[in-house]
């Protein structure tokens, strides 16, 4: 029998002012060694939850509270938050403001410092080993990458040895494969360490590979705490609480919706799904479709070389300075021509300049060689001011947008500083768009991370521009808000020529983009269309990226093409099924 | 107007933030870098309070000379002397042309000479010590002399947060400008345009501030899982985390070189008292 590590007892609780409980009654258990996934919509209690483990609820956060925490066989009652962390690691959802020290090797031994190790430095250093992070021991905080500085704040957690590690989100700003090497990490430690791990998440694909449970938040309290296979296989009721279970198990249920037995459940993985669809369908063989699809690519493409240059790049190069005053090459010679109308999705791992070229093209840098033009007008080196009609950029961040103190002031600052003559109903057409009209009063700093991104989509917007940029705009967004963005970035495509997004997300690339570019070390390996670039797997992994878990599974089911959209994808396999049959019959 | 365009070219957010940080942080490899945090601090106490209630103009000189040898051995950036000089003279003049004013003359300079000597070796006394001193160890320095440490630990924390309040002022600034409109002609000496900018940048600071607000509220939490209020009433922790800091022999030696020198000095400025004017 292993060691209970945690357990919550009828924990219910109120926070100052509020009127409902963001907790109701919750009672769980945790074993030691167990991996936790903790889902949920937004708002409906996990960070809150979480909180509870190491005592800042209610230490912290005085609210109503009434029920049991019991850490390691001991109540937590009268135990301060800094006697309960010593226990229990927690990185936060915005990792970076939990870095307090200037180095990385300070950083990680501050924690076990504090608590009088008089090995802080070693064991600071063995965290870092943990992570992988030695090499950049020495380096600052501020020169690391985003996913450099998760891994840190893991470290220092880490550092304390801790039982138990709570990670909210703990992939949300990186691409596929940084966040699956941050899994692996994980998974090493509760394996080879036997730590217990609890991670907020949303990506499902994750919580099936990595997770062994999942406990299942629903508006404070838990409605349940299942193994994950059993857990994911509940299709219908995540899908009702706006959680999306991995692509591949939605497509299993969607050919087979019936409510299934115990002993046979949904498929997790493309792997699982390959002998899954196989048994349902019995062998599916190759056909002639490619060749018609060859036909159909060729058409599109000679339309498209009619179309108007929005933007066109020639030999540009970009380079930064860096603190020890040497010059740190970001772009190299770069080619490129977006044309009116396309959709187009930059993609490549982090660091690789897709955020720098997108710079270029609105003017924030400036190249240090070769030429930007933007709608005919040379733009290298022009002030930000006189640019902002043709190009408008839409940071990663939206708070760095928020410059006024309500939604509408915000859409209007650019008209109203031009003396647009239809400001008023630019503004309130704007509103309507991108469905702000309740929230135009509010100041646009409090709202949800969803309702931000449609107000700094719509900045973007008013300004009409020919090209607007997108840096990763779906960082930190739940699965249902980010569905939600696919639409308002369909909005976006009546008000703007054309639109570059650089993401990671390879599930918004699949259903948005007509093309893509890949980058890599400041460089663009490739540009086509989905078909040419998600087909060509070794590419991908050259620029850090994985496969979606559909183009992996039509890959090993032997689709015709690679499918994009679970829609695609189930008509390929209705297809796929009738064609069997037929073959069947005949 | 030609010079000044570029010279505004080459100021950039992200050019003072390198040369903040570059000056705050590469001290490690100069002579003075290398001293004991305390050695420093004492060192630097004498020299701001002191000259203060000195009006013997030979001790003064003596003191600026050797001002300008340590300024010389902690390479000190030449953008950081700029700014001093600018400040210097342009008081100085400031004051000058108050006193043409009120009916004084050329005469009027001298004793202001003496005020600006004081200021200097003030103003290079700090610059020397804090480009020598990285914030942590100046922040360990000043807690192993007595400091509170919550005080130390802030002023650590507040450098290592620089970096990012300046990365966000950058992006603000930036949202400010794509968003605004500069004004079409730059009107006399660049006014409207002048005008433009100072406004946008003081705008800055609420958004900027208010973001902080926000963020800061996970730094705290952070904290207090991290352990910080645990090891402050811990005077072991402290001990552990000082336990770097020595005094050595080259610390001996400079403090009593400087000791001498002053000694010296002061003995020989009440021989020769106006040996310079």
């Amino acid at each position: 029998m292993r060691k209970t590590v945690l357990e919550l007892n009828g924990v219910t609780f109120t926070y100052p002012g509020a009127e409902q409980p963001v907790l109701r009654d919750v009672s769980l258990q945790l074993k030691q060694g167990d991996f936790t996934a903790v889902i949920g919509s937004n708002g409906s209690g996990k960070s809150t939850l979480c909180k509870c483990f190491n005592g800042l609820i209610p230490h912290y956060y005085t609210g109503d509270f009434s029920g049991e925490v019991i850490v390691s066989g001991q109540s937590a009652e009268g135990r301060t938050v800094a006697e309960l962390s010593r226990t229990m690691g927690y990185v936060y959802q915005d990792f970076e403001n939990q870095l307090v020290r200037p180095t990385v090797i300070d950083d990680v031994s501050f924690t076990p410092l504090n608590y009088g190790f008089a090995d802080y430095k070693e064991r600071g250093e063995r965290a870092l080993e943990l992570t992988g992070l030695s090499e950049v021991r020495d380096e600052f905080v501020w020169q690391l990458s985003g996913g450099q500085k998760h891994l840190l704040a893991l470290a220092g957690s880490l550092a304390m040895d801790p039982e138990v590690l709570v990670i909210d989100e703990p992939v949300a700003q990186l691409d596929p494969q940084h966040a699956r090497e941050i899994y692996e990490i994980l998974r090493r430690l509760n394996v080879e360490h036997g730590k217990t791990i609890v991670v907020i998440e949303h990506h499902a694909e994750f919580i099936a590979d990595y997770c062994q449970n999942v406990i299942l938040m629903d508006n404070g309290s838990i409605r349940w705490q299942k193994p994950v296979r059993e857990a994911l296989s509940s299709v219908s009721e995540l899908l009702e609480l706006g959680i999306y279970p991995p692509d591949v198990t939605r497509a299993a249920w969607m050919l087979n919706p019936n409510p299934l037995s115990v002993q046979e459940q949904y498929p997790m993985n493309p792997e699982e799904g390959r002998s899954y669809f196989i048994s349902q369908h019995r062998a599916v063989e190759d056909n002639n479709c490619s060749m018609f699809k060859d036909k159909l690519c060729l058409v599109e493409e000679s339309a498209e070389q009619k179309k108007e240059a929005v933007v066109q790049m020639e030999g540009v190069g970009l380079s930064y300075r860096t603190i020890h005053r040497t010059l740190h090459p970001v772009l190299k010679d770069v080619q490129l021509e977006l044309k009116r109308g396309e959709s187009i999705a930059l993609i490549g791992n982090n660091g690789a300049g897709k955020s720098s070229l997108m710079k270029l093209i609105a003017g924030i840098a400036k190249p240090s060689g070769g030429t930007v033009h933007v709608k005919g007008t040379l733009i290298n080196g022009l002030p930000a001011e006189r640019l902002s009609g043709i190009a408008s950029y839409v940071f990663q961040n939206p708070e760095e947008m928020f410059i006024e103190d309500c939604v509408r002031k915000e859409i209007a600052y650019y008209l109203k500083a031009r003396k647009v003559p239809d400001m008023d109903e630019r503004v309130e057409n704007m509103l309507q768009s991108f469905r702000l009209g309740e929230l135009a009063e509010r100041d646009a700093r409090l709202l949800s991370g969803g309702q931000q991104r449609r107000v700094s989509l719509a900045i973007g917007a008013a300004v009409r521009p020919a090209v607007m940029l997108l840096d990763e705009p779906t960082a930190n967004l739940d699965i249902s808000t980010k569905q939600e963005l696919v639409k308002v970035l369909e909005t976006l495509r009546s008000h703007v020529e054309t639109v570059v997004i650089a993401t990671h997300d390879m599930q918004l690339v699949a259903e948005w983009a007509s093309r893509i570019i890949v980058m890599h070390q400041g460089q663009i390996i490739a540009d086509g269309s989905k078909e040419d670039i998600f087909a060509d797997e070794q590419l991908l992994r050259r620029a850090g990226l994985a496969q979606t878990q559909l183009m992996e599974l039509s890959r090993v089911l032997g689709l015709p093409r690679i499918c994009c959209t679970l829609e695609d994808f189930i008509v390929s396999a209705e297809l796929q099924k009738e064609e069997v049959t037929h073959h069947g019959s005949c | 107007m030609e010079a000044v365009k570029r010279a505004l070219n080459r100021i950039s957010v992200e050019q003072i933030k390198l040369e903040l940080l570059g000056n705050a942080y590469n001290s490690s490899s100069t002579f003075l870098g290398r001293l004991d945090p305390r050695t420093l601090l004492v060192w630097y106490i004498f020299f701001a309070i002191v000259p203060w209630f000195v009006y013997n103009r030979t001790v003064l000189l003596g003191m600026f000379a050797i001002m300008v040898v340590t300024t010389i051995l902690s390479r000190v950036s030449p953008y950081i002397l700029f700014i001093l000089c600018l400040g210097l003279i342009s008081q100085v003049g400031w004051l000058f042309l108050l006193s043409l004013f009120f009916g004084g003359g050329i005469e009027s300079l001298l004793p202001m000479l003496t005020l600006t000597l004081k200021l200097s070796v003030i103003s290079l006394a700090s610059i020397t010590v804090f480009s020598s001193l990285d914030p942590e160890r100046l922040s360990d320095g000043l807690s192993s002399l007595g400091v509170p440490d919550v005080f130390a630990f802030s002023l650590s924390y507040g450098y290592r947060i620089l970096p990012t309040l300046l990365e966000e002022f950058h992006q603000i600034l930036l949202s400010f400008r794509l968003r605004g409109q500069r004004p079409l002609r730059h009107g006399l000496i660049y006014w409207r345009t002048a005008t433009y900018y100072l406004r946008i940048i003081v705008l800055v600071f609420y958004p900027l501030m208010l973001n902080t607000a926000k963020r800061s509220r996970t730094t705290i939490e952070a904290l207090e899982t991290r352990g910080f209020t645990y090891g402050l009433n811990n005077p072991k922790v402290k001990k552990l985390k000082l336990a770097y800091l020595k005094m050595k022999i080259s610390d001996w030696c400079f403090l009593s070189g400087s000791t001498v020198y002053i000694a010296l000095l002061f003995w020989f400025g009440n021989q020769y008292p106006n040996l310079l004017y």
